[in-house]
């Protein structure tokens, strides 16, 4: 601690002042957004990264959408890598898999370059779900795209603010492009006036302390996850582990993950083909999903940066579900992120018990109600992902009702909330106690939801998995329960659902959502009777279910 | 006319009951001031008030004014000492406050534990019957359902029922109808609905409030109850009134209802102090900070006004979801930074402060009990910052080779001495800091250096003026009393009420008329339930605020509104908004504007103190001077600092950093180029370097 400018505690406040920027970027995001997916749900992320684009800090929010960020700038600085292509006060958007927007042409993700001493020193983004970007599908989603043309508007890595002057032309064909012009409007200045404030911060941080000291702590920063990473390696078992599942529509996945002390490679080669719809998911989301996996294993307590992967590898094979080829249609590329996700984490979990729990409903569960509101004649869309039923923990029952593992700081909306801005009733919203997730320790329960709808010609659209492979349990506890939808029509039918688009609804019809419960862990005849009276007690469980899975006699 | 005027404020603190007094002479307008303090006594709160209050020899009988302030319902919530709560809500929605909102902040853990609820599944039961968004009822409530609920109620133990429904809010008649049949059916019982607290939607917030106030109410009313006796016993007749989280006072009637409100009344006393001296010295504009023993706590204060907010949560933090309490409460950052913090090194040599406290016991290595971890403290007196030969104001020995010992240990850690250790700990405790203050204030959209830093508690004055050049503030000030500033600010409160209502209204014609009516109707329960209170309506003062947004935004922006609103004012209203909008969030939108609700804010004053300002003596600065010490400033080195006693300092001294001030609550840490000036209230204003 001698020289003053790179001491390790300078160095320590510099990083301490990345997170606060972060954080400062998501919170003015989330004040200012316009659909109720970012600022309620909040289905968005933020992140600086350093000249290079390497990921120094992220905000709050998706784990899901941390490492998304970083594969963003770098791909904007291949392509604008002539001197002059990039100026203070440039502002870039892409939503393009196939272009560095890594996930689907919903999430618009907005850089700004940070300038010092006449050079880069640093990159702010975000990201978050539009409400509709255009596309055949209202909401831009569809479950029968099969090229990403039909999923709405391309962005492919683009200047739209030039030193500090909007370019018109951009956000004249975004708005045009949309179903709800005025909405993507509204988000897209959230998104800029974020990237702004955080250029705003680092430029003064870097200002303050010198560009050397501040490009130091970032590295510093990094050298630091991979430092935490590693030790976490140390400890973990080491080999080759593998697992092969089947899937709710009869394809395999597999995974082999080996582990050693430098490196976690997670080796997804040997998988089907990409699908013909839009079931799929870019080479860039699948590594996106691993980190998160690879996180919650090795340390979850810290923020994540590069340098806490800097021990992954990720193998998959282009052209595979895992790895699609353009022009392959990506609008659900969620459901089969969180596939890879559940997938090496219930090939480790019998190596790890004490790292992982059972299995959880496991899906983004992304529904999306839309129609005209009956009281106000205005366009409404729904697009929420749900929450259900988390596995069980030696020790421990699982979470009933909270986001899946590739959600995180997301929040479910009201019902109160709901029927004013959505124009629908929702009868009910409770927890689902279905039988199934017990053990010694018993899964979490998922939700049960009742939309009643108020005007015909209303729709649904919707994509589940994990309705027919059930979550999965672990020593002998019982699988957990299926996620889908039902419609209830009001001539008494109902209709089962776990994957559609544009299903027309109208007036009293019910959608009713359900969510999984997780799955159990241990010999459900093995828990502990006090339990067993609570659970009847508080309704969780029917008598005659207790007796039957847990031998109870009281 | 009595000669004199007595106001007491005191404040149940975890583990002393403080007490000022102000005793003011008519003739002369002068106070005199007597302080105390005694133990907390716990579960019996009221005992240790009466306690100070003979301890300082003061007659209650003699007493005008008395305000109080208690932690009583903060730790009941945290050490879960509340009773059992049953909660009756709408059907379908029994399970709304164990489904929360579904959010895991600590997202990379996959062992990730959801908060407990407070009323368990068979303790929720629901009733049929329905309103919607415009407060309609869609299906009538039935209550029949209810006799049979109470009876399990009641065989379950139950001694507190909370009612919550669906869109209460905007038509609670059906909370209301509920309320008064489970006091039909089960007489005395402690009751609460929703509506009472919160006329806010988002069913679980207000869910949770509810359950939350019905937990504490029970105990909150006995304690209020005989601390009321208590003092009626001693004669006193004059006004007692409660701090709230509001910033205000309010009549120990109403609190005994809605004790719930009482949450964060210890800071809100203090950020209500900060908003009102700075009116008092002509710095309208305030960035106010707290720092006690575990936590410091920071707030912004606009043109003499504290952010009131419904946007409150308890045990909240990037590894839980927490609780949500819908009332109203000061916009406040609380961090675990504190002078009992300590300081430790993580397995990969990082040095860090906080948020684990020492508490009083064993409290900082140098109290000499036992403690063998640095904290804040430690390192403050290592570096000379504290007098180690005036240690708590000359009441403990400072036992530095346990500090020394404590700064050593870690500093093997880092290969450092134990004087960097000391300097790293100040160094990363005053970023954490200024990271807080930056949350209030440019991350809200204000410039810091528009501020002055007024910092209090017992350590504010010693970090201040390092967080101010930080922040780029051009002045520091510290009270006079900084130690028990709380109080002060307490005996400044007015009666006040916040109400938030939501409703929806657009900006168009009719509009204006309708958020009229609306503030109106507020105006007019707020008038009636002062009236009840016997606070005659010409005292009454109102600030109304709109609540608007972007149409099918989330967030509101509050906009002051003054005078009548009309169709004709709504252009004015609207332009208004986009401007505070664009100062907040750096752009404005070509969109329609909405109304979401309103923030009426109700105020009488109560007697509070008016100060008198004294006249400099001419006396010079070296009068209070105690000589000389080596001080370690950190970032700007070693240097000879001039020691004052902060007791003999007189309005007009003046003096220059380095410097340290000492009294027996504070020690005032004043850098090198500084400039001081003592105002005519005892208050040290310590200008930068520009």
């Amino acid at each position: 601690m001698t020289s003053v400018s790179h001491d390790p505690i300078t160095l320590e406040i510099i990083q301490n002042s990345l997170q606060a920027t972060a954080d400062e970027m998501f919170a003015a995001m989330r004040k200012t957004a316009m659909s109720s997916i970012i600022y309620e749900v909040l289905d968005m992320g933020t992140g600086i990264t350093d000249a290079t684009g390497r990921l120094a800090s992220s905000g709050a929010g998706i784990p899901g959408f941390i490492g998304v960020l970083d594969k963003s700038v770098k791909v904007l600085l291949e392509k604008f890598n002539k001197p002059g292509d990039i100026e203070p006060g440039d502002v870039f958007i892409t939503n393009d898999p196939y272009y560095g927007g890594v996930t689907h042409l919903n999430d618009l993700v907005v850089a700004m370059p940070v300038f010092a001493d006449g050079r880069i020193i640093a990159w702010t983004a975000n990201i978050a779900h539009n409400s509709d970007v255009g596309g055949k599908s209202p909401g831009s989603l569809s479950a029968d795209a099969t090229e990403i043309f039909q999923e709405g508007l391309r962005l492919p890595a683009i200047k739209m603010i030039a030193r500090g002057e909007p370019i018109p032309a951009v956000f004249d064909i975004i708005t045009v492009n949309s179903r709800m012009p005025d909405f993507i409007e509204g988000d897209l200045w959230a998104a800029i006036a974020s990237v702004r404030i955080g250029a705003r911060r680092l430029a003064e941080l870097a200002e303050k302390y010198g560009v050397s000291t501040f490009e130091a702590a970032m590295d510093s920063f990094m050298n630091f996850g991979e430092k935490v990473t590693r030790a976490e390696l140390a400890k973990q078992p080491h080999g080759t582990f593998e697992l092969t599942e089947e899937q709710d529509d009869g394809r395999f996945f597999n995974v082999k993950v080996t582990i050693s002390d430098d490196e976690f490679v997670i080796d997804l080669r040997d998988n089907p083909a990409q699908d013909e719809g839009p079931s799929n998911a870019c080479r860039d989301d699948t590594l996106v999903s691993m980190q998160v996996i690879f996180k919650a294993l090795t340390d979850p307590a810290s923020p994540a940066n590069e340098g806490s992967f800097r021990p992954l590898k990720v193998l998959t094979t282009k052209g595979t579900c895992f790895h699609a080829r353009e022009p392959a249609a990506v609008g659900f590329y969620y459901e089969i992120g969180i596939r890879a996700y559940d997938l090496v984490w219930r090939c480790l979990a019998p190596h790890m018990p004490h790292k992982l729990p059972a299995g959880h409903f496991s899906s983004i569960a992304g529904t999306f109600i839309g129609g005209i509101h009956p009281d106000t004649g205005r366009q409404y869309t729904i697009i929420e992902p749900q929450i259900g039923g988390w596995g069980a923990s030696a020790g421990r029952d699982g979470n009933s009702a909270i986001f899946s593992g590739v959600h995180g700081e997301t929040y479910n909306c009201p019902a109160e909330i709901s029927e004013a801005r959505n124009g629908l009733i929702v009868d009910r919203m409770e927890l689902n106690t279905d039988a199934g997730g017990e053990g010694k320790w018993s899964g979490g329960h998922g939700i049960r939801i009742d939309y009643r709808i108020r005007r015909d010609d209303s729709f649904l659209t919707l994509g589940y998995t994990r309705s027919r492979i059930l979550p999965w349990s672990l020593d002998g506890g019982n699988e957990g329960t299926p996620n889908y939808a039902l419609v209830m029509r009001k001539d008494g039918s109902n209709e089962r659902y776990a994957f559609g688009s544009g299903i027309k609804v109208d007036t009293n019809d019910v959608i009713r959502i359900i969510t999984g419960t997780g799955g159990g862990l241990g010999d459900p005849k093995e828990r502990d009777p006090t339990s067993v009276a609570d659970d009847i007690r508080n309704g969780y469980i029917s008598p005659e279910r207790a007796r039957q899975v847990h031998g109870y006699v009281g | 006319m009595a000669e004199k005027t007595i106001r007491v404020a005191t404040d149940v603190g975890g583990t002393f009951t403080d007490l000022v007094c102000f005793e003011t002479d008519h003739a002369t307008g002068q106070s005199r001031i007597i302080t105390a303090k005694s133990d907390t006594t716990p579960p019996n709160f009221e005992q240790g008030v009466l306690n100070v209050l003979e301890k300082a020899a003061i007659d209650p009988k003699t007493v005008d004014f008395l305000a109080h302030g208690t932690t009583v319902v903060i730790n009941a919530l945290t050490e879960r000492k509340g009773v059992k709560v049953g909660l009756i809500t709408t059907e379908g929605f029994r399970d709304t406050l164990e489904i929360a909102r579904g959010n895991r902040p600590d997202f990379f853990n996959l062992h990730y534990v959801k908060p407990e609820v407070f009323v368990p599944r068979y303790l929720r039961r629901e009733l049929p019957g329905r309103m919607n968004y415009k407060g309609e009822e869609l299906q009538p409530l039935d209550l029949a359902p209810l006799r049979a609920i109470l009876d399990d109620f009641r065989a379950d133990g139950v001694e507190a029922v909370a009612i919550c429904f669906l869109h209460s809010y905007a038509n609670p008649a059906h909370e209301q109808a509920a309320l008064s049949e489970v006091r039909r059916l089960w007489p005395g019982i402690s009751a609460v609905s929703s509506h009472q607290i919160t006329r806010e939607w988002r069913e679980y917030e207000r869910t949770n409030t509810a359950v939350m106030s019905a937990y504490v109410q029970p105990a909150a009313e006995r304690y209020l109850g005989r601390l009321n006796d208590g003092l009626k016993d001693r004669g006193f007749d004059g006004n007692l009134f409660i701090m709230q989280s509001n910033c205000g006072v309010d009549s120990l009637d109403s609190v005994s209802k809605i004790p719930i409100t009482m949450v964060e009344s210890g800071p809100a006393s203090g950020f209500w102090g900060a908003a009102e001296l700075g009116k008092l010295i002509g710095e309208r504009n305030v960035l106010a900070l707290d720092i006690g023993g575990t936590t410091a706590k920071c707030s912004l204060i606009e043109d003499g006004k504290v952010r009131i907010m419904t946007d409150y949560w308890i045990e909240r933090d990037r590894t839980s979801a927490g609780y949500p309490i819908m009332v109203p409460v000061v916009d406040l950052v609380e961090i675990g930074n504190g002078g009992g913090s300590i300081a430790w090194v993580d397995e990969f040599g990082k040095l860090h402060v906080g948020p684990k406290s020492a508490g009083a016991m064993p409290g900082p290595a140098a109290y000499g009990r036992g403690g063998t971890s640095p904290t804040t403290t430690d390192a403050n007196l290592w570096l000379g910052r504290i007098n180690r030969d005036y240690f708590c104001g000359g009441s403990v020995i400072a036992d530095m080779a346990a500090a020394e010992k404590a700064l050593s240990d870690v500093g093997a850690k880092l290969g450092a001495s134990p004087s960097d250790v000391a300097r790293g700990i100040i160094r990363i405790a005053n970023n954490n800091m200024v990271n807080a203050l930056k949350l209030v204030s440019l991350n809200r959209g204000h410039d810091p250096r528009d501020f002055t830093l007024v910092a209090f508690g017992g350590g504010g004055a010693m970090h201040a003026v390092a967080l101010g050049a930080e922040l780029g503030v051009k002045k520091v000030v510290i009270p006079a009393g900084a130690a028990v500033f709380s109080a002060w600010g307490m005996m400044m409160s007015d009666l006040r009420r916040d109400f938030f209502v939501t409703k929806l209204a657009e900006l168009r014609a009719g509009g204006g008329n309708a958020v009229e009516a609306l503030f109106a109707e507020t105006e007019a329960v707020a008038l009636q339930q002062f009236g009840e209170e016997e606070v005659d309506a010409s005292k009454v003062k109102f600030l109304r605020y709109g609540k608007f947004r972007y149409q099918n935004q989330e967030h509101t922006t509050e906009v002051l509104i003054e005078g009548v609103i009309s169709d004709a004012r709504l252009a004015e209203i609207e332009a208004a908004f986009h401007e505070t909008y664009e100062r907040e969030y750096t752009y404005r939108l070509d969109a329609p504007v909405e109304l979401v609700g309103i923030h009426l804010v109700a105020s009488a004053e109560v007697g509070k103190l008016t100060m008198r300002h004294k006249e400099p003596t001419g006396a010079e600065a070296e009068v209070a001077s105690k000589g000389e010490r080596e001080v370690d400033y950190a970032l700007e080195g070693v240097h000879k600092a001039a020691i004052y006693d902060g007791e003999k300092l007189e309005p007009g001294m003046t003096f220059s950093g380095p410097a340290v001030i000492e009294d027996p609550g504070t020690t005032i840490v004043i850098h090198p180029g500084n400039r001081v000036e003592v105002d005519g209230f005892g208050n040290i204003h310590i200008n930068l370097k520009a």
